[in-house]
């Protein structure tokens, strides 16, 4: 190939960038505004809270984004405002981040903006597609998306669901809010130093390109199959995210899902599996094999829905196995093979779909390993437990201002307590660091228009 | 052993399709106008189109066939055509406005043709009826004899009167046997409050304790 890839990348990510501004253009002779415009309906009808789906919601999300039945002209566009304040039990000596003072520190935590609804409605593609600046990191970048095209047909006397998602998040196109990628906390601070273990299921958030195919049977079973690829550092980086030390899969990293999600009454019950494998050259480095990493996860959602009182709570466990070719070739791990363990509860209570109160219990928790954990914890170990209280309100799900009714909004207090963190509850990285250090005390207030 | 940063060329011909696919589907987008509603009259086929595609959205929380399984959203199978079409109507001119129909119903119908309506109805008032649930047989005795005999001391009518010897509606009057009491619990709070407008049901409803409407409501559910 004698084109440069640099400009070949640079090329492809403004021609991205081009498409973005195309969906965000196109004049449209059949009103397509972000969903709630499109659909006509109220935030409540798709959401339980935000971005929690209900039956509904899933539905118009697996039929590729595409009902209609709202009147609204304007073009498939919403944005989204966070703004935040953050209070650490112990300040961040030098600053929570670049910009910021060590502790009680507002920010702007995102501004994002959606292209959300049909591209061809008429023949079930659409989209969800958020682009985002974050002024902790001062940068300007793209976000979940998700292109898909869906079509549903009568087999054998039942309604089959057939989809395919184009998307670059790893769990992005699910549709029950237990995988990492839509799973709680929905809102968090950004100022913070979360536990340093992560799943390899929830890293490569925009790193990635993948596809899958999904068929949804009888509002029942749900199935999906994909793979995954990363994007060239040329591309992730024009598309604003950070290129370095960013890591690259061998080959495709297949994701696959299966759900069962039973439905009676106001209760909706979903039992499920996903899971995703990937080789990987760490920081893209070739020539000592590949990290090999399968994440195998088991999540149960409930929800109880009505007008008055509702209820749904979640639970995910995710185990993933570690063979560290690469990492341990090159002497940045102790051990060939570690595990890494996650397991997340959250559960909701909410009154006429405007208040709510959460409750949520986090553990990491995986083997010891000085080579990769001893310079965040003093005993080499991953393990973090944490509980999370949140209460929030929004005054709007149920229809904004007249003078803009699809303003929404969600103001929020959220406060973090940590029992373990980094392996231990008092001196965890043996510079005095307790756990509690960590607590945090989290406002916010999302605006969605 | 050596190191070496990778550039896997690869990638460069899976971006630009994964790229240039979107980009193609944008410009196609960018350039068609929606079939959805064509100008002038839509033939027999599309009108039919329109309608399968339209009740298919419906059955999202109304049910396969219009048998739901969620009380917020009433059982429309079997349901008389005639009140299908008048509530359609109802919600696409903002006339019925309880908290339900502002939260899923307007949107709905804010675009439908009224031949389109008329193809709703008809394929929902079609469908088998879902069948009555057995409910507390306390509450079920006690709505019976409101649902035969009314109360006449606080000036309720019989619901038979109107609504059939068996629920089973007429024309603009609604079948309620089959369908959820937890529904028909908030339609009759709804026409005692004045948060669905009908003045013949205000009339009804308003003199209904919250017991005597879980009766009600047990008993039709049961039919």
């Amino acid at each position: 190939m004698t084109v440069q890839p640099k400009i070949l990348n640079r090329g492809l990510a403004v021609a991205f960038c081009g498409v973005l501004a195309l969906f965000l253009a196109a004049p449209q002779a059949n009103a397509l505004p972000s969903f709630a415009r499109q659909t006509g309906q109220q935030c409540a009808a798709c959401h339980n809270g935000f971005p929690e789906l209900t039956p509904y919601g899933r539905l118009f999300k697996l039929n590729g984004y595409v009902f209609g039945g709202g009147q609204s002209n304007l073009p498939p566009l919403a944005a989204m405002i966070v703004e935040d304040y953050t209070h650490t039990q112990a300040g961040q000596s030098g600053g929570a981040k670049a910009h910021y003072g060590p502790n009680n520190n507002f920010s702007l935590n995102a501004a994002s903006l959606f292209y959300g609804g049909r591209i061809l409605g008429d023949y079930g593609l659409g989209a969800f597609a958020q682009v985002t600046y974050n002024d902790p990191s001062r940068n300007f970048h793209w976000d979940n998306t998700d292109v898909r095209w869906a079509h549903a047909m009568t087999i054998y006397g039942d309604e089959t669901v057939f989809g395919v998602s184009l998307n670059n998040n790893p769990g992005i196109s699910d549709v029950w809010n237990t995988t990492p990628a839509w799973r709680y906390p929905f809102q968090s601070s950004s100022l913070t130093s979360p536990p340093g273990a992560t799943l390899m299921i929830s890293t490569y958030g925009q790193q990635v390109l993948g596809a899958s195919a999904y068929v949804f049977w009888n509002r029942l079973v749900y199935a999906e199959a994909g793979a995954y690829h990363t994007l060239p550092p040329d591309v992730i980086s024009a598309l604003g995210m950070t290129e370095n030390g960013s890591d690259s899969f061998s080959g495709l990293a297949p994701y696959w899902r299966l759900a069962f999600q039973p439905q009676w009454g106001p209760n909706s019950l979903e039992v499920g599996t996903f899971g995703m494998e990937a080789n990987i050259y760490p920081g893209r480095v070739h020539g000592f094999g590949t990290d090999d990493k399968t994440d195998l996860g088991f999540d149960v959602q409930y929800q109880y829905l009505t007008d008055a009182h509702s209820v749904s709570a979640q639970a995910s466990w995710i185990s993933e196995h570690q063979h560290l070719n690469s990492t341990f070739t090159r002497n940045n791990s102790s051990n060939l093979n570690d595990q890494l363990h996650s397991f997340n509860l959250k559960t909701t209570y909410s009154y006429e779909q405007t208040y709510y109160a959460t409750l949520a219990y986090s553990r990491i928790q995986g083997s010891g390993d000085p080579g990769v954990y001893s310079s965040s914890s003093r005993l080499s170990s991953p393990n973090s437990d944490w509980w999370t209280i949140e209460g929030d309100y929004m005054p709007f799900n149920h229809g904004g201002p007249s003078f803009w009714p699809w303003l929404n909004m969600k103001l929020g207090l959220q406060y973090i307590w940590y029992t373990k963190f980094n392996g231990a509850t008092n001196n965890y990285d043996n510079n005095g660091h307790n756990a509690a250090d960590n607590n945090t005390l989290y406002a916010f207030a999302w605006f969605a228009f | 052993m050596t190191t070496k940063t990778d550039r896997p060329r690869v990638t460069h011909g899976i971006v630009r399709w994964v790229l240039g696919v979107p980009l193609a589907l944008t410009l196609v987008a960018c350039n068609t106008t929606s079939t959805s509603q064509p100008a002038g009259q839509p033939s027999a086929e599309q009108e039919q189109s329109v309608v399968e595609g339209t009740v298919h959205v419906c059955t999202s929380c109304h049910g396969f066939n219009g048998r739901s399984t969620s009380p917020t959203f009433p059982n429309l199978a079997g349901q008389q055509k005639d009140y299908i079409i008048a509530q359609l109507k109802a919600f696409r001119d903002h006339t019925r406005a309880d908290p339900h129909a502002h939260t899923y119903m307007w949107g709905m119908a804010a675009t439908l043709s009224n031949p389109t309506i008329d193809g709703i109805a008809q394929y929902f008032s079609s469908q088998a009826p879902a069948p009555g649930t057995p409910g507390d047989p306390a509450l079920v005795a006690e709505g019976q004899t409101i649902f035969k005999n009314g109360i006449p001391d606080q000036k309720v009518p019989a619901c038979q009167v109107c609504h059939g010897a068996i629920g089973q509606g007429n024309a603009i009057i609604p079948r309620l046997a089959g369908q959820h009491p937890g529904y028909i619990v908030d339609q009759l709070s709804n026409f005692a409050s004045g948060a669905r407008a009908n003045d013949i049901m205000h009339r009804n409803a308003k003199n209904l304790t919250p017991e005597e409407i879980q009766q009600i409501a047990a008993y039709v559910g049961s039919l």
